[in-house]
């Protein structure tokens, strides 16, 4: 009971430094990386929350489809934010 | 119970602090794509604060919402009753997820024909264009 | 320098979190854990999402899964309207972009695409992803599931294939009108499984509600739900199922939208005639 608590500290503690570092950066291709490592951790809180069904709906519609979706949008217009 | 109330607070207060960081970065960065990242991360950390709200600290270990027993006896469906998670807010979640993606991806066609015809996806230099 | 001033903010900030919550759990606030025992409402849920005493057969849904009953079954109206909300988006992107989707077939295919490495391996994965989505969604009142989930899984399977083959490619075999045709199809199947009970109770001369599956006290029609090892889950199999096919179709029109090359969309835009 205490090792479901403890994972869930970890994680949502993790993803602290993930969302700091997706919106701070200026390369928008590394943003959307770090972004999908905090969709991974998310993911894994559902799992330890008892929620099967959002688990099962978060995976490809968070990881996959969004992330290239931005990376397909990223190719068409600009790379790089700011002057 | 000390240790137990100490890392469920730490859970909480993080998804708090992933608010405060999307909103900042919605407010200053001055790229669209930037903007369309950081409201993706907000829109999913309130729909992890309301699966939040449906757990349940059951005795020897909470279960999700599924029958596992077919047909169910009286004493499996009380003890189902007194351990299992709240199903109500993972429904509610379930069609905010579908009607955020929706939202999402016209916001992504708009930037495109935002950059197609005005050449530019900075809102500084969109800003002094006037029209 | 500046690396160095990030990774102080960062440490900062989950520091700031530690603390603050160990403050909270020594009596700060009144809620310092979650509760032990759910709201009255969803002790209901739980109790009658599949129950055979005699108390309960009128008011039970007959599913084991409890969140594939609720939204399918107990707030049917709410999914109704979120499909409806995905459709307008749809509506919303084909009219940005008119005019494209038939000038793509005329050029010819020659040697493109990624390597042929690429190419074997997404053959055989996308076999494995079909199977996958398909045991998702046709499972869906036993197990965790449903029609968003495997819809969205089987929609990964056109974005892997425009990567990996090409656009020309892959609109030789499905155009966006095709696409958009498919979807009114799966759409006009949930429509009927809707009104599937009012039908069969209206053959037999008396009334059933609209979104009905199992018998009700004031009209006794509904289609079979458990005969005796297998759990068939009456109205919710037909809506998972045609659930799963549009939303599918839905995304395969946004990609071949969203991915067109930007030259041919210049001339459209820019303006040919």
């Amino acid at each position: 009971m205490i090792l479901y608590y403890l994972l869930m500290a970890l994680t949502s503690l993790l993803s602290i430094p993930a969302v700091y570092l997706a919106i701070i950066e200026r390369d928008l291709i590394k943003a959307v990386i770090f972004s999908a490592v905090q969709s991974t951790l998310y993911a894994f809180l559902y799992y330890l929350l008892m929620a099967p069904d959002i688990f099962l709906t978060y995976i490809p519609v968070g990881v996959g489809l969004y992330t290239a979706l931005i990376l397909i949008l990223i190719k068409k217009t600009e790379r790089y934010e700011g002057e | 119970m000390e240790l137990e109330s100490f890392l469920f607070n730490i859970v909480v207060l993080s998804m708090i602090m992933n608010i405060a960081l999307a909103l900042y970065g919605i407010f200053t960065r001055p790229s669209l794509v930037k903007k369309i990242i950081s409201l993706t991360i907000f829109s999913d950390t309130i729909n992890t604060l309301v699966i939040i709200i449906g757990f349940r600290h059951a005795v020897p270990n909470p279960i999700p919402p599924v029958a596992i027993e077919i047909p169910p006896t009286p004493q499996y469906l009380k003890q189902f009753v007194m351990q299992a998670v709240d199903p109500l807010p993972q429904a509610l979640v379930l069609t905010a997820i579908v009607i955020g993606l929706a939202v999402m991806l016209f916001l992504m066609f708009t930037t495109l024909q935002i950059y197609r015809i005005y050449g530019t996806t900075d809102v500084r230099k969109i800003s002094r264009l006037r029209g | 320098m500046a690396r160095i001033i990030h990774i102080f903010i960062v440490v900062s900030l989950v520091l700031l979190v530690a603390i603050l919550s160990m403050a909270l759990s020594m009596g700060g606030f009144g809620f310092a854990m979650p509760p032990s025992d759910v709201r009255t409402l969803a002790r209901i849920f739980l109790n009658t999402t599949f129950n055979l005493d005699d108390k309960y057969r009128y008011i039970s849904a007959m599913s084991p899964e409890a969140v594939t009953a609720i939204v399918w079954d107990y707030r049917g109206l709410d999914t109704l309207f979120e499909t409806s909300v995905m459709f307008i988006a749809i509506v919303g992107a084909l009219a940005i972009s008119r005019g494209a989707g038939e000038k793509l077939l005329k050029t010819s295919v020659s040697k493109q695409g990624m390597s042929l490495i690429t190419k074997t391996i997404t053959r055989i994965t996308i076999v494995m992803i079909l199977a996958v989505a398909a045991s998702i969604a046709l499972h869906g009142h036993l197990t965790p599931g449903g029609g968003f989930q495997g819809g969205a899984t089987i929609a990964v399977v056109p974005m892997l294939l425009i990567v990996v083959f090409s656009l020309y490619l892959f609109s030789k075999m499905m155009t966006v009108y095709k696409a958009v045709t498919l979807r009114s199809i799966g759409l006009i199947g949930i429509a009927l499984s809707t009104f599937i009970v009012l039908i069969i109770a209206l053959l037999y001369g008396s009334s059933a509600y609209v979104f009905q599956n199992q018998p009700k006290i004031y009209s006794q029609y509904g289609l079979p739900s458990y005969i005796e090892p297998i759990v068939l889950g009456g109205t919710l199999l037909l809506f998972n199922t045609f659930e799963a096919f549009a939303v599918a179709f839905g995304f395969v029109a946004l990609f071949i939208l969203f991915t067109f090359p930007e030259d041919v969309m210049k001339n459209i835009i820019i303006g040919d005639e």
